[in-house]
């Protein structure tokens, strides 16, 4: 799979161990504005950003842009987003992230502090209201309707209740992502073999989800959510429903997924973990980053 | 593209047998609807048909009293001839009308009466050919105007209108029923795909998350949706097949001799109009059913 090639073949951004704050606004800001104005210059209009705009292929493609080199790096870079839903609720308020690739981060906050939205923003589920989304070096408000599969095949997501299909077994459940991405049938096997190798279930390709443990099941989740060979992985509390140990070795999984040079980017409210791993921390309250460094969850949500 | 075709028929099928009762409750009513849109294609068609051979017989006919001096019938049939509006005018006699009519009565399996009776009860026609069926001019009037000649004036256009009229009402009533009839079926085939759409939802949710397209998501409904349609229009061809000599017979009978019935052209039409309504209505409730599930 050439992906995997990539993952290692790519300049993988060095990240200190600590370092705060992690990105500067100042530096984000900085980074950003020529991609802006550039923006500007093509749409007159960027507020009223829509995904029927034709897309810019030269700004949609990632590395096509030599001039930006922090964002073509970027796993993940959010400028001045606010998202508004349709019944009014203002659920992410002027947010500004970079996540570089390569990189380990935390984003924490109470419930409907905007967690989830953020999550959809960046799987191009939900698009933002004003502001610019770039995810893989895709600018998502330009991104065309067609291409938002492609998009989604970069990123591997894994959420608190796993997610899996009870009647298919473990190899089928992997298999499955590449199946319906019109993956050529040969290759499903290999990739799917190599995913739960990754993870450590090749002894239970056979067995289906309601015969594993809870552990076992988001093992399964996240060898479907690698099996793409993905630049990003989004985790959504993954370990939400996993007691304390077994939460240590999904978290120990994504750790090595992370060194291998997928950028992960995990939702938690597991304080213990976020406090133990020295990681970047960003935290979200009321729609808002209120914080943004390395380590430490601070607070009890 | 191969595997994108086999994935969609594989769960296409799967997705038709495991919601069978309402698959083929929608098949079922896919069939009445067929077989509703055929029958009136046929009535229609055979309205048509008759009303060709009636309009390419005689326009006006008029029957002659019996006894009447040929000098003044060829005198009357000179009269019309000069009108211009008038094709031709021919003179059947009274004996070339007798044979006429038990050709045709033998032609339908009747017995011929007329021997019962001494003397032949068909009278003497002068039968008018019009250059335009609509034009009479003053064919009628000038028919008329001899006395004692002419008997009765039929003219055969009146009753054509009134066919037309028939046929008129015929197709708009028809097309009124026929169009509430696939909206219904429309309704049904939604309602049944969505069921499938449903039991789906999940495994939906995961193909969106892990980059499905949505040609991977939709075809396997819409090959759904034409799995019931051409399901049902093979059962109404089946059913069109097994009647088509009853409903031959049925229209020659009604129509008396006109020649209608199951020709090959209109066979082949009819097919084309089955197989094409249930496939499009099968497709298009699928497509309806699946379009909210698709990316925003």
């Amino acid at each position: 799979m050439p992906s995997r090639g990539r993952l290692t073949d790519a300049p993988v951004a060095s990240v200190p161990a600590v370092a705060e704050p992690y990105v500067t606004f100042s530096h984000l800001r900085a980074s950003l504005r020529p991609r802006a104005g550039a923006l500007e210059a093509v749409a007159p209009a960027p507020s009223a950003l829509t995904p029927d705009r034709p897309a810019d292929p030269a700004l949609a493609r990632p590395g096509a842009d030599a001039t930006i080199p922090d964002l073509r790096h970027a796993a993940i870079a959010l400028h001045d987003v606010t998202k508004v839903y349709p019944n009014g609720k203002r659920a992410l308020i002027e947010v500004d992230l970079v996540v570089p690739e390569g990189d380990f981060i935390f984003l924490v906050g109470p419930s409907g502090a905007g967690k989830s939205t953020l999550i959809k923003l960046l799987i191009r589920d939900e698009l933002a209201t004003t502001g610019t989304v770039l995810v893989a070096g895709r600018d998502l408000a330009r991104l065309r309707r067609r291409h938002v599969p492609h998009l989604r095949r970069e990123i591997g997501i894994i959420f608190q209740d796993f997610k899996l299909l009870p009647s298919k077994t473990v190899h089928e459940n992997v298999g499955f992502a590449l199946e319906v991405t019109g993956t050529p049938r040969r290759e499903v096997g290999p990739a799917v073999e190599r995913a739960l190798a990754l993870v450590g279930l090749s002894a239970q390709a056979e067995q289906r989800p309601n015969q594993l443990s809870g552990g076992e099941q988001q093992r399964t989740a996240i060898a479907r959510a690698m099996v793409h060979g993905p630049r990003i992985i989004i985790a959504d509390e993954p370990t939400g429903n996993l007691d304390p140990l077994i939460s240590w070795e999904i978290i120990q999984l994504l750790l090595r997924i992370n060194e291998l040079g997928t950028t992960v980017l995990m939702a938690t409210h597991n304080a213990e973990v976020v406090t133990a791993l020295r990681k970047r921390v960003v935290a979200l309250e009321e729609g808002r980053i209120v914080r943004d460094e390395v380590g430490g969850y601070h607070r009890q949500y | 593209m191969l595997s994108f075709l086999a994935f969609s028929v594989r769960r296409a099928a799967q997705g038709f047998w495991r919601n069978r009762v309402m698959s083929l409750a929608a098949t079922v009513t896919m069939v009445l609807m067929l077989v509703l849109l055929s029958g009136l294609v046929l009535v229609l068609s055979g309205l048509e048909a008759g009303l060709q051979f009636v309009e390419s017989k005689v326009e006006v006919q008029a029957f002659l009293n019996d006894g009447v001096a040929p000098e003044r019938v060829a005198r009357l049939q000179e009269q019309v001839a000069a009108l211009p509006e008038v094709a031709t005018v021919t003179h059947t006699s009274k004996e070339e009308a007798l044979a006429d009519w038990r050709a045709q009565q033998e032609a339908q399996g009747r017995p011929d009466l007329t021997g019962l009776t001494g003397t032949n009860p068909i009278p003497a026609s002068l039968n008018v050919k019009l250059k335009d069926p609509r034009q009479y001019g003053q064919v009628v009037e000038i028919l008329k105007a001899p006395k004692g000649v002419v008997a009765e004036v039929l003219e055969t256009q009146r009753v054509v209108d009134a066919l037309v009229a028939i046929t008129g009402v015929l197709r708009t009533v028809g097309l009124g029923v026929m169009l509430m009839v696939a909206l219904t079926v429309l309704f049904i085939v939604v309602n049944t795909i969505r069921m499938a759409v449903m039991a789906r939802a999940d495994e939906i949710e995961i193909m969106r998350l892990v980059g499905a397209s949505d040609a991977f998501i939709r075809w396997p409904f819409v090959l759904e949706g034409l799995l019931v349609g051409l399901l049902g229009s093979l059962v109404t061809l089946g059913i069109l097949a097994v009647a088509a000599p009853a409903i031959s017979q049925l229209g020659s009978t009604v129509l008396r001799e006109i020649p209608v019935g199951f020709d090959q052209r209109l066979g082949e039409q009819l097919v084309l109009l089955v197989v094409g309504a249930g496939a499009l209505l099968g497709g298009l409730g699928a497509t309806i059913s699946v379009r909210s599930y698709l990316i925003k």
